[in-house]
């Protein structure tokens, strides 16, 4: 019984993003009706009109849901870590070195291996460095933050001078996804992420149990049984996983890991991690960031990272500026 | 094959065997198959294609120099429409994307039955853009001196215009021609050198020997050597530092600029100490010239244009 | 005991006397280096026979028309993101306080790329732009800094900061989306250098420096006095709330100014205080004063090596500055505790 609201909420949140799933698929250049979107899902409808949707706008709907589960589920595994809830991967630069090992990987830099390869190993190289240099306090000091910013401002100055030593062309390709853009996104790092998201989730089910005693202090855990050390260091694991993969496809989206958590938070019964409802809701606000995007400035097209950023920044803000008692760390 | 100045024989010569294409094409029937060396290996065209979509400047040009009809294509490098050059031959087409990032949709409700793909569309693309119409992607290879002809053949081939295009083509053979014997005459054989740039605050990006206007420039007789600096396969270097001047020290130097406003740019460009100091600058050499026509442009019509920007340069001085 | 501080004391006192003079010294270095060194073909034997009046008529080109105006340039800039660095750091009683990191150089990056596409040119409207641009920057830090709480939470402020930078990155990046060709020139501007700038731009910041020179000079004893506590601050006579001003307007002048000739650079205001700070100590004014040789030093310095790692094309000076800062930053966090205010 006390579940129902959960699942009331996840229902809610799934209906949402059928939604803007269908409304996505049938806004484009092309004039498609809801009905013919509807009728081309369900394998019914002319050649043409087939491609746009299950082609075309299909492929980029996916991607967009995905990486936005993705990102949502990793960022409120790190709040959970961190019990703090200005926690996202973004904070420790993950997302910026992601971007530029991938960066590396598209324009042909360095090593070869696949952008998702890539991607996770500058997601990983990140998170041992800022764990390295925050030393024992882990996740719960303020070194993590600041060491975080740092590799984050290298990271960039990395991924600028690379796109400036390219050819033109290809840095003008590379550069609206380094803002975080749902374009370039390549069929095998997309699968890639299908998988690790279903991998991530069937762990994340066996360790949620862990993951809801992590609310209570450690000594309360522990009491409870939960085995901290392995609980941590797998969630970091998956976060990092998670967030690099996701880069792979979209660049760096990174409000999406904090605003999506919010929301399940403010929706859902406390007391139990929400990570099905961030992913539904980071999964929605993907796809509506991607939507307006395209939609508001026509033919125009506003990459989804300027259009989260210009839109959780501000809540971002409020949050930080907002007079509390409590430091944060 | 480099461009080379016809003499009155093979000009008359030529004209007498596109004549004579001509006369044998009236007889052929309109609704021809053919099949077009790409990229991606020989496609097939059928009869005359009334809708064509250009996703490169090229194949745009192309298709306007021999009457074809474009209904979509994409804008120029830097700019937001296509090259000015072309725009009002262009009319009211519709636009499709930008030269890096082809809107498919976009091109899907334009309804093509025709598309020219740049040079290097990545398979992936290729894939898609099939769907919709038969895509001809360049093969032939870039920065060369003769890149543009060819291009210009294949397009017209795939069209089915190739008698328009050899008129075309040698239109233009015959006012390059015309250019370089005026270039001859105007101009001392030592002070020929000439190098192509872009300025900007930190220094300047020097384009490519290969580029397509640089090779136009060869072929009425100026001397370009981009001394190494371009990277093969590049259009143009990273921005110079300004003690490197020397390597843009020739006699013309042709300044590309980003946007239309040509006298902004020179006048951006003198308030550095060390352009003024250029050779060019002080015999009055400099020629400022639009860098969506002279960086980003390619095809027939762009010769033509680029031709007379020469013209008028060269007439300009005084000898 | 704060009589005994006055300026003069200050100078004369013999623990600070030598780092003065090292920092000086240093910077004498620097300024050489860069007269010599260069991305082009004048080397470093020549550059000097040319300053010996002995040498080729290009290299005394290169070293006067080139060189020296660059090398001046880096050297404003410096000073002023020094000063800037160390003030805001002082009044936010917080070490990572800097105004690249909240925001105050992306704000002003943002008013020069909007001045940008709206067709500026000249030298005085794009100075204005960044100035504007850095004043509402920082007016955002001060009314964070008000808000309870998270005065003593130092990264709570950065954090503020780095999401206020994320969200003027984004609308710069817009504004270059709009607009193509307005798009290219932001883009190198935005990436921080220092070649190629005129001196004329440099006269049309010099008095917003020279101001900001003065006020400092006014605003230093009772930024002193603040360290103990604003209530003994008041009790010696001076006003808090004027001085936070004054020091916000002072920063947002220094900040305009180097924005305005050199583009956004992050991590110099960072750096040079945190080195200040370990030879001079807790007292704001010794901390200026050797801000004045240590600030231009390291922009300078950073900008020899940017000529140095990519010839013939040369680094971008915002890149460089970043590789250096950001270590440092590491550096600080690493140390194990926040060095104390």
């Amino acid at each position: 019984m006390p579940d129902k609201r959960n699942t009331l909420v996840n229902t809610a949140l799934l209906g949402l993003l059928v939604l803007a799933t269908i409304i996505s698929l049938a806004t484009g250049t092309v004039q498609v009706s809801l009905f013919d979107t509807l009728r081309a899902l369900a394998g019914q409808a002319d050649p043409m009109t087939d491609f746009v949707i299950n082609e075309l706008r299909l492929s980029r709907v996916i991607a967009g849901l995905l990486s936005g589960a993705a990102l949502a589920m990793a960022g409120c595994l790190m709040q959970t870590l961190a019990r703090n809830r200005l926690a996202t991967p973004g904070i420790i630069g993950i997302d910026n070195a992601a971007t530029a090992f991938a960066v590396a990987s598209v324009v042909g830099v360095g090593l070869s291996l696949a952008p998702s390869a890539m991607a996770l190993a500058g997601a990983a190289a990140a998170t041992a460095i800022a764990f390295g240099l925050a030393g024992a306090n882990g996740t719960r000091g303020y070194r993590f933050i600041v060491a975080g910013i740092g590799i984050g401002a290298i990271a960039g100055a990395v991924t600028q001078v690379m796109l400036s030593r390219v050819a033109i062309d290809a840095a003008n390709a590379a550069y609206p996804w380094t803002v975080g853009s749902l374009n370039a996104r390549s069929g095998q790092s997309v699968l890639v992420l299908g998988l690790g998201l279903a991998a991530g989730h069937l762990i994340l089910m066996s360790l949620s149990r862990a993951l809801n005693t992590l609310q209570f202090t450690d000594a309360v855990a522990i009491a409870l049984g939960t085995r901290l050390k392995a609980t941590r260091i797998i969630g970091l694991g998956l976060a990092v996983m998670l967030t690099g993969l996701a880069v792979s496809v979209c660049g760096p989206v990174g409000l999406i890991a904090l605003l999506a958590p919010e929301l399940a938070r403010a929706l859902c019964r406390p007391g139990k991690v929400p990570l099905t409802a961030a992913a539904l809701a980071g999964a929605s606000f993907m796809l509506v960031a991607d939507l307006l995007g395209r939609t508001l400035f026509a033919p125009l097209e506003i990459p989804v990272g300027i259009i989260t950023a210009i839109v959780g920044s501000p809540y971002l803000l409020w949050i930080l500026l907002r007079p509390s008692p409590r430091s944060l760390t | 094959m480099t461009c080379r100045t016809l003499t009155p024989r093979q000009t008359l010569l030529r004209s007498i065997a596109v004549l004579a294409l001509s006369a044998m094409g009236a007889g052929t029937s309109l609704a021809d198959t053919r099949s077009v060396e790409t990229a991606y290996g020989p496609v097939t065209v059928n009869g005359q294609p009334e809708r064509v979509v250009t996703l490169y400047e090229g194949a745009l040009d192309t298709t306007l120099a021999v009457d074809a009809n474009p209904v979509g294509a994409v804008i120029t490098r830097g700019g937001s429409d296509v090259a000015d050059y072309i725009k009002s031959r262009a009319g009211d087409i519709a636009i499709v994307g930008a030269p890096a990032e082809t809107n498919i949709e976009a091109v899907i409700s334009v309804r093509p039955d025709l598309i020219l793909a740049a040079p290097r569309t990545n398979e992936q693309q290729y894939q898609l853009l099939s769907r919709i119409a038969p895509v001809i992607v360049s093969d032939v290879p870039m920065f060369q001196p003769d890149s543009w002809e060819r291009e210009t053949r294949l397009f017209a081939k795939a069209l089915g215009k190739e008698e328009a295009a050899e008129q075309v083509i040698a239109k233009v053979e015959s006012r390059i021609g015309e250019v370089a014997a005026l270039v001859e005459a105007r101009i001392p054989e030592a002070q020929r050198d000439a190098t192509l740039v872009r300025w900007m605050p930190q220094g300047p990006l020097v384009m490519a020997e290969g580029l397509f206007s640089a090779s136009i420039l060869q072929a009425v007789g100026f001397r370009i050597d981009d001394n190494d600096l371009v990277k093969e396969g590049r259009p143009h270097s990273e921005p110079l530092s300004l003690e490197n001047l020397s390597s843009m020290d020739q006699s013309w130097v042709f300044l590309a600029t980003l946007n239309e406003d040509g006298d902004k740019a020179l006048e951006a460009a003198r308030q550095s100490a060390a352009f003024a100091r250029l050779d060019a600058v002080e015999h009055d050499r400099v020629i400022t010239v639009s860098g969506q026509l002279w960086t980003s442009a390619t095809g027939p019509l762009a010769v033509l244009a680029i031709l007379d920007d020469i013209e008028a340069a060269v007439t300009a001085i005084q000898p | 005991m704060l009589n005994a501080l006055s300026p003069t004391s200050v100078v004369a006192s013999r623990a600070f006397f030598p780092p003065l003079l090292a920092a000086g010294f240093l910077l004498l270095l620097v300024v050489l280096a860069s007269l010599l060194y260069g991305a082009g073909p004048v080397s470093a034997s020549n550059a000097m026979a040319a300053l010996m009046a002995n040498g080729t008529e290009e290299a005394w080109f290169v070293v006067t028309e080139l060189r020296l105006p660059r090398t001046i340039i880096a050297l404003i800039t410096g000073l002023a993101l020094g000063l800037a660095g160390a003030l805001l750091q002082s009044m936010t009683r917080n070490p990572l306080a800097e105004p690249g990191l909240l925001g105050v150089s992306a704000g002003s990056g943002f008013a020069v790329a909007l001045a940008i596409l709206l067709g500026a040119t000249t030298a005085t409207l794009t100075t204005l732009a960044a100035q504007l641009g850095a004043l509402a920057g920082c007016a955002l830090v001060i009314a964070a800094t008000r808000v309870q709480g998270l005065g003593n939470d130092p990264v709570r402020l950065v954090l503020a900061g780095a999401t206020m930078t994320g969200l003027l990155l984004a609308l710069t990046s817009m504004l270059m989306l709009m607009d193509q060709r307005a798009a290219d020139e932001i883009r190198f501007w935005i990436t921080g250098s220092v070649a190629g700038k005129p001196l004329s731009m440099l006269w049309a910041t010099l008095p917003s420096i020279t101001l900001a020179l003065v006020l400092i000079a006014i605003v230093a004893r009772p930024l002193a006095a603040m360290a103990l506590g604003e209530k003994a601050a008041v009790g010696l006579g001076h006003h808090p709330g004027r001085i936070r001003f004054l020091i916000t307007f002072t920063v947002a002048l220094l900040v305009g100014s180097a924005t305005a000739l050199a583009g956004p650079l992050i991590f110099v205001g960072l750096v040079v205080p945190f080195i200040a700070r370990a030879f001079s100590g807790p007292d704001i004014r010794k901390t200026l004063l050797l801000c004045v040789p240590v600030g231009p030093a390291v922009v300078l310095g950073a900008d020899v090596l940017s000529r140095l790692i990519a010839a013939p094309a040369e680094m971008p000076l915002g890149v460089v500055t970043a590789l250096i800062g950001a270590p440092v930053l590491l550096a600080i966090v690493r140390a194990g505790r926040m060095p104390s205010l």
